[in-house]
């Protein structure tokens, strides 16, 4: 058992075991780990609930493999089960709809002082967005 | 204004945002070029009051400090940005802006994640799985310099030497590919 660090659209920790390439969860950690809870009716997060097909293919034993989660939710992982990292993509059917309907999506990050910020926040602004950096 | 740094940590991004009055966000885990598929900085997004975009990724830069290097002149846009905010003009129309930016692949979203997960196990201090993991992410996605330029300094290399000009020359022989409008379009 580690300390797993679950990287998305926000940062996670919660415990995992790794097993080979795997990390595994308990599933009653599941919404820690990755926001999403396995609820009969599927994998839920706040009032959307994801049906699941074959809920059988998420467990590993007792416990569900995030990766597998992460495949039933539609999205693209990367593990370092050693590491206890995982990074699963965002929703990929969201971007391609904001691309099309240039609705600016949402984020929240921190500023420099760690205070963090959501792009609502200027609403009934004009913004320039800019994405720079040091290198 | 809002800047949001594709930096991994806020001490990398301090210098450069000195005596800077608008907000400066930090993104140590690329959510941005994920969202708003971002391959290259800086990229500049035009969004008005109601958080609809109007003009989208497109390069432009504030100075003229790379113009030799670059090719672009920071004047145009920023002209463009002052007939924005002070008549409401937009240079590009709705249709032309939807096609603007391509979506990213697959491998490039695949590269997001490696790239993720090598900061991390960095941070960690695991450098083999990092270096495996940037290496993954750099494969996937050899022109995005979001992962091989970013990638650089946290790999102890210079992000404005040799290895960068060897970056960009590939890039170009790649025909300069880009997520957004080129400089100088639609301004």
């Amino acid at each position: 058992m580690l300390s797993a660090t679950i990287i998305s659209d926000d940062v996670r920790r919660a415990e995992a075991t790794p097993v080979d390439a795997r990390l595994l969860v308990a599933p009653e950690r599941l919404a820690d780990a990755l926001g999403w809870e396995l609820k009969p009716e599927g994998l839920c997060r706040n009032d959307i609930c994801i049906p699941v097909r074959d809920r059988a293919s998420l467990f590993v034993g007792d416990d569900v493999d995030l990766a597998a989660v992460a495949a039933a939710l539609g999205r693209a992982a990367v593990v370092d089960a050693l590491g206890g990292i995982a990074a699963v993509a965002m929703d990929a059917e969201g971007r391609r709809q904001a691309l099309d309907s240039l609705h600016a999506p949402a984020f929240l990050l921190d500023d420099l002082d760690g205070h963090p910020h959501r792009l609502e926040e200027w609403r009934g602004r004009k913004k320039l967005l800019v994405a720079f950096a040091s290198w | 204004m809002v800047g949001v740094a594709i930096d991994d940590s806020p001490d990398d991004v301090r210098p450069w945002v000195e005596n800077i009055t608008f907000p400066v966000l930090i993104d140590p885990n690329h959510v941005l070029t994920e969202i708003y598929a971002i391959s290259n900085v800086p990229t500049v997004i035009w969004i008005d009051e109601d958080d609809q975009i109007v003009r989208p990724n497109g390069v432009a830069f504030g100075t003229d400090m790379f113009k030799d290097f670059t090719g672009v002149e920071s004047a145009p846009h920023m002209e463009a940005v002052r007939r924005w905010v002070r008549d409401g003009e937009v240079p590009i129309v709705p249709d032309e802006a939807r096609q603007a930016v391509g979506d990213l692949s697959a491998d490039e979203v695949l590269a997001r994640l490696h790239f993720r997960v090598a900061a991390q196990a960095r941070r960690q201090g695991d450098e083999v799985a990092a270096r495996r993991h940037f290496q993954e992410a750099a494969d996937l996605a050899p022109n995005d310099f979001t992962i091989r330029r970013a990638t650089m300094p946290l790999v102890g290399e210079d992000p404005f030497g040799e290895k960068f000009f060897d970056l960009y020359q590939e890039w170009q022989r790649a025909g300069s590919p880009y997520h957004g409008l080129s400089a100088g379009d639609a301004t």
